[in-house]
């Protein structure tokens, strides 16, 4: 009763301010004006089911319009994703950084492409991309097919070129039969390259997990401890703010204060001071199974990734970073792990491709 | 009675942003579950668009596209920005945080 009286008056006073300070840019002819208090986090009072409902996995996968599924794109495209014979070097593949063992990323805290090129990230699973709106942590790309292009030509990936690809992959009689069941009467070229391997990307989906079936009605599935943590993440420690949905991710860009010199998406916004530092929130699903972890890798446990979001992150001159410290309990933190625990599936199953030849 | 109190507060803050929004002349645009309220709207060149946050977290409405540039930046729930679009012509305007919210303005003479 204390703490909601206090969460009311805060609100009502930052409802205030609010309305003052708009009324006063009200004459401003271009409206520059930044919002400037922090920003402080609402405690949901929607009932626990409905909360829970928010993060039902949908029952299909989308796929564009352009880029429609079929069984021999799909087949066509996982073959791509495991073949090393797409790089420069011919011991690079897609499943180099993103090898379905490791839970589609390579368990390093930087992703390491041709000539020991070492990444400044780590590599991102890509479990789930098919809901993602943009692709790599700063979003530079829109579209898988066009992610898929741009890491088979950087020197520091897969270090070949497109026509090269296509070149080799025209001298390779089993593939010309699986393009041409794919894509009939088109050619092997970039447009069908990235097709093909967006295609079987989208197919790489979570599994259910304990956390699926506690909100499909199961309450045995998980323990107190987790979904006490559940209401941590929904509530107090406001994780959901960003990781929110079936993926549990706003596939949104915030700066979330760690150190280093790398400026992320501010990079494509040098104008705009919330894009400085600013990553894309990655989804959590099989997160246990996803250390090291942040853009960096630089938390190696999900402990510590709790430990350093209670403790606020650096605070940016900007002072836009999308965290605060959040005062959580010893049990609290234990019970977000044990909540995060629970989107992992019970299948570690992997199936790599048999290559063409 | 903490459930009552914040289904005020709730309450309160959705009347907030709708008083902010009425303190302005000029079309008001929502950002509700992280979608503008519409995706396209015309004005005319000197007219203005009210940007309510009247979703639950915050939003970076902003535009790059040239003479009717602006930034936004951090906007809370609950509040209402006031732009002024100066020069005639189509204005892209996006959310910086969460690129799948778009939107287009178009200023006529």
């Amino acid at each position: 009763m204390r703490s909601s009286s206090r969460n009311y008056w805060q609100l009502n006073f930052q409802v205030v301010v609010a309305l003052v300070f708009v009324a006063l840019t009200a004459h401003s002819a271009r409206a520059a004006a930044v919002i400037g208090q922090p920003y402080q986090f609402q405690v949901s009072n929607t009932p626990v089911n409905d909360v829970k409902q928010a993060f039902r996995q949908p029952d299909t996968i989308p796929f564009p319009p352009d880029n429609l599924y079929t069984p021999e794109k799909f087949r066509l495209g996982r073959a791509l994703f495991f073949d090393p014979r797409l790089s420069r070097s011919g011991a690079l593949s897609c499943s180099s950084c993103h090898s379905p063992a490791l839970a589609f990323g390579d368990a390093a805290s930087r992703s390491i492409g041709a000539n020991h090129t070492v990444s400044a990230h780590r590599s991102p699973s890509i479990i789930n991309v098919a809901w993602n709106d943009t692709t790599m942590w700063d979003g530079r790309f829109e579209s898988l097919e066009t992610q898929a292009l741009a890491v088979l030509a950087a020197p520091g990936v897969l270090d070949t070129s497109v026509v090269q690809a296509a070149e080799q992959l025209n001298a390779i009689s089993g593939y010309r039969q699986m393009f041409e069941a794919a894509f009939p009467g088109r050619p092997i070229d970039g447009t069908t390259i990235g097709q093909a391997i967006a295609t079987y990307e989208r197919t790489v989906v979570s599994k259910p997990a304990s956390f699926d079936a506690w909100i499909a009605g199961d309450e045995t599935a998980i323990s107190g401890a987790a979904k006490n943590g559940f209401a941590v993440f929904t509530g107090k420690a406001h994780c959901v703010v960003c990781h929110s949905g079936p993926n549990l991710t706003d596939n949104g860009f915030h700066d979330i204060g760690l150190t280093g010199s790398d400026i992320g998406r501010g990079r494509l916004f040098p104008t705009v001071p919330t894009m400085q530092f600013a990553y894309k929130t990655p989804g959590l699903r099989e997160i246990d199974r996803r250390a090291p972890y942040m853009h960096d890798g630089s938390l190696p446990t999900l402990s510590t990734v709790v430990e350093y979001y209670d403790a606020g992150g650096l605070v940016r001159t900007s002072g836009v970073s999308a965290i605060q410290p959040l005062g959580l309990t010893s049990a609290e933190k234990a019970d977000l792990v044990a909540f995060l625990q629970t989107l992992s599936s019970p299948s570690r199953s992997a199936s790599p491709s048999d290559l063409p030849r | 009675m903490a459930h009552r109190l914040l289904i005020t507060t709730l309450l309160l803050t959705a009347l907030a942003a709708g008083a902010a929004a009425a303190l302005f002349d000029g079309q008001t645009i929502g950002q509700k579950g992280r979608n503008f309220s519409t995706l396209l709207v015309h004005i005319r060149r000197g007219e203005r668009l009210i940007f309510v946050n009247d979703d639950t977290v915050p939003h970076n409405v902003m535009s790059l596209t040239r003479n009717n540039s602006f930034d936004l930046g951090s906007q809370m729930p609950g509040t209402a920005v006031p732009v002024t679009f100066d020069e005639a012509g189509l204005v892209d305007v996006i959310c910086a945080i969460h690129p799948r919210m778009r939107m287009s303005v178009e200023v006529s003479d």
